[in-house]
C-alpha cells in the first residue's frame, strides 16, 4: 500500500487553494504561460470539493467503526459509571467510618499481627502500623515505628520519662479517601473505589506499574514483593462485606480503634463521631479522608 | 469538468482506517473483561472476589462457640477486651479443622503447642503462662496513656517479692489468666 503517498494529497489541495485564496490568481505559476499542463481554475475547485467529500465520508466513516466496539464492550458502563472521584454513587449503600482514637492506643501492636495473619502481608511489609511521638521537654519531636512484637520484647532503647513532655501513639492505615489520589492514576482501572466508598486494589487486573504508589499522600500503598502488584489497607472489605470488623478493630484490645457504620446514628464510630473533637490527616490536601483522627497534634502527617 | 484522479489513494486510507478499526476492535474485546463497568470504572466481579477472601483474624466469638466457661471466666473482667488471640495464638489452622471435625466426627483436634516464644508465629494455637505475653502489652512505655496500667516489671516485682522473677510464670504466681485480678 502506497501509505507514504497520501500526505501529499492533502498538501498539493491545501497548496492550490492557499494559492487561489485572495481570488485573481488566474492559473498560478502558469499565468505567465509555457505551462501546457495548466489546470484550470474551475477543474482544481471541484476535485477539491470532492475530495473533501470523500475524505469526509472515508474519515467518519472509519470513525465510526472505532466507536463500535467501545458501544459493544461497554455502553452500559459509562451511563452507570460513578462521579468523578469515587463517592457514594448508590445513596442506599451503607456508608463505613473508622476512628482513631490516639489517647485510647497502648502501642502493643496486637493489631499488627491481626492485619498480617488477615491479609497475608510479608514480611517487612504493612498495611497498617503505629507511629510513636515524643514531644520532649526542650522542643524537639522524635518519631518512631511500634515494632510489632511490641517495645518490651524488641529491646528497643527507650526514652527517659522524665524528658518527655508528651507522648503518644499514632495508628496509620488508609484513609480511603472520597477523592482518592491513588484511584486516578491507576492507567488500568485496577484501583476500585466499591460503591461503600472502600477503596479497593484488583490484583488480577494489575499490572504492577506502581504509579498509585507514588499518587498516595499517606504512604499506604505499597508493592507486594510476594505477588508483585500492589497492595493496600482496604479496611478488611472482605470482613466487612460480612458484617465483620476489621481485623485490626476486632485485635484491638483497648478500643482506640472503631470501625462501623456512619450512616447510623445509633453506631458506637457516629455516637464517638458526634462528640468528640476529631480531625483527618493532610487536610489540606482536599482528599476528604473517611478515616478520622482524636487527639493529634500539628507535627502528625 | 475533469473528475479526481486519485481516488485510489482515498481508498487506500479508508480501508487502511477500515482495518485498524477492526483490530482495535477484536484487541479492545479480548482485553476488556465483560462485566468492566457494571457498577463503576472497574471490573465488577473484583468486587466479588475481594469480599470471598476468607476472615482468617478469629473473633472471640469463635472461640467461645466451643469453649464457654472461658467466656464466662473472663465476661465483666478488665481483660475482656483482650482476644484469645493476643495469648494464644491465631489459631487459624485450629478453628478450620474444629469446623471440619463438627461435620465429620473422625477428625480429632491436635492438642495445642507449646509457645516459642515468637510473636510472629502465633497463627498456631498455645497455651500460654508467659510473662512474655502479660508484659506485650503491659511493660511500662513511654507514650502510654496515664490510666492503662504500666507496669515497670522490674520494680513490680520486687514490690511483690515474686519468688523467681525471670521465670516464665512470674505473673501467674498472683494473677489469674482469663480473670487478672490479683
Amino acid at each position: 500500500m502506497s501509505l507514504f503517498e497520501l500526505p501529499i494529497l492533502p498538501m498539493s489541495a491545501t497548496s492550490a487553494a492557499g494559492g487561489c485564496a485572495s481570488g485573481g490568481c488566474a492559473t498560478g505559476g502558469c499565468a505567465s504561460g509555457g505551462c501546457s499542463t495548466a489546470r484550470p481554475d474551475q477543474a482544481s475547485e471541484t476535485s477539491r470539493r470532492e475530495f473533501l467529500k470523500t475524505a469526509t465520508t472515508l474519515t467518519l466513516g472509519a470513525m465510526s467503526l472505532t466507536l463500535l466496539p467501545g458501544a459493544m464492550a461497554g455502553d452500559e458502563s459509562s451511563s452507570a459509571a460513578a462521579p468523578p472521584g469515587g463517592g457514594h454513587p448508590d445513596a442506599k449503600k451503607p456508608m463505613y467510618g473508622f476512628l482513631i482514637d490516639t489517647t485510647k492506643c497502648i502501642g502493643a501492636g496486637k493489631c499488627l499481627t491481626a492485619c498480617r495473619v488477615e491479609n497475608g502481608v510479608p514480611d517487612g511489609q504493612a498495611r497498617t502500623w503505629v507511629e510513636r511521638y515524643v514531644h520532649f521537654k526542650d522542643g524537639r519531636v522524635e518519631v518512631d515505628l511500634v515494632p510489632e512484637i511490641g517495645y518490651a520484647a524488641s529491646g528497643e532503647p527507650q526514652p527517659e520519662a522524665e524528658d518527655v513532655l508528651r507522648a503518644y501513639f499514632v495508628p496509620k492505615l488508609c484513609n480511603q479517601c472520597v477523592d482518592a489520589p491513588c484511584n486516578q492514576v491507576c492507567p488500568v482501572h485496577a484501583s476500585i473505589k466499591s460503591p461503600e466508598g472502600i477503596e479497593l486494589v484488583d490484583t488480577d487486573r494489575c499490572i504492577g506499574c506502581g504509579y498509585c504508589v507514588q499518587a498516595c499522600p499517606y504512604g499506604i500503598r505499597y508493592m507486594n514483593h510476594e505477588t508483585n502488584v500492589a497492595d493496600k489497607c482496604n479496611w478488611c472489605y472482605h470482613r466487612v462485606m460480612r458484617n465483620e470488623q476489621p481485623a485490626c478493630v476486632e485485635a484491638c484490645p483497648t478500643g482506640a480503634r472503631v470501625f462501623g457504620r456512619i450512616d447510623d446514628p445509633d453506631s458506637e464510630i457516629s455516637k464517638r463521631l458526634a462528640t468528640l473533637p476529631t480531625s483527618v490527616l493532610k487536610q489540606h490536601l482536599g482528599t476528604i479522608p473517611l478515616t478520622r483522627y482524636v487527639g493529634l497534634t500539628d507535627e502528625v502527617t | 469538468m475533469t473528475s479526481f484522479n486519485d481516488t485510489r489513494h482515498l481508498w487506500a486510507l479508508g480501508a487502511f482506517l477500515a482495518a485498524v478499526g477492526l483490530v482495535g476492535m477484536v484487541v479492545r474485546r479480548e482485553l476488556v473483561p465483560d462485566d468492566f463497568g457494571r457498577t463503576g470504572p472497574y471490573r465488577a466481579s473484583a468486587l466479588d472476589d475481594i469480599a470471598a477472601r476468607p476472615s482468617l483474624f478469629q473473633a472471640d466469638a469463635t472461640c467461645h462457640a466451643c469453649h464457654e466457661s472461658v467466656e464466662h471466666e473472663r465476661a465483666g473482667t478488665l481483660h475482656e477486651a483482650v482476644r484469645c488471640a493476643h495469648c494464644h495464638g491465631h489459631a487459624v489452622e485450629h478453628v478450620a479443622t474444629a469446623r471440619r471435625a463438627a461435620e465429620d466426627p473422625s477428625i480429632t483436634l491436635p492438642p495445642a503447642a507449646e509457645w516459642d516464644g515468637d510473636f510472629f508465629t502465633k497463627v498456631d494455637l498455645y497455651v500460654t503462662k508467659d510473662r512474655a505475653t502479660c508484659l506485650s502489652c503491659h511493660a511500662a512505655v513511654v507514650g502510654m496513656p496515664a490510666d492503662f496500667k504500666k507496669i515497670d516489671v522490674a520494680l513490680h516485682l520486687e514490690e511483690q517479692g515474686a519468688s523467681e522473677p525471670l521465670a516464665k510464670e512470674t505473673c501467674f504466681e498472683c494473677h489469674g489468666g482469663h480473670d487478672t485480678a490479683p
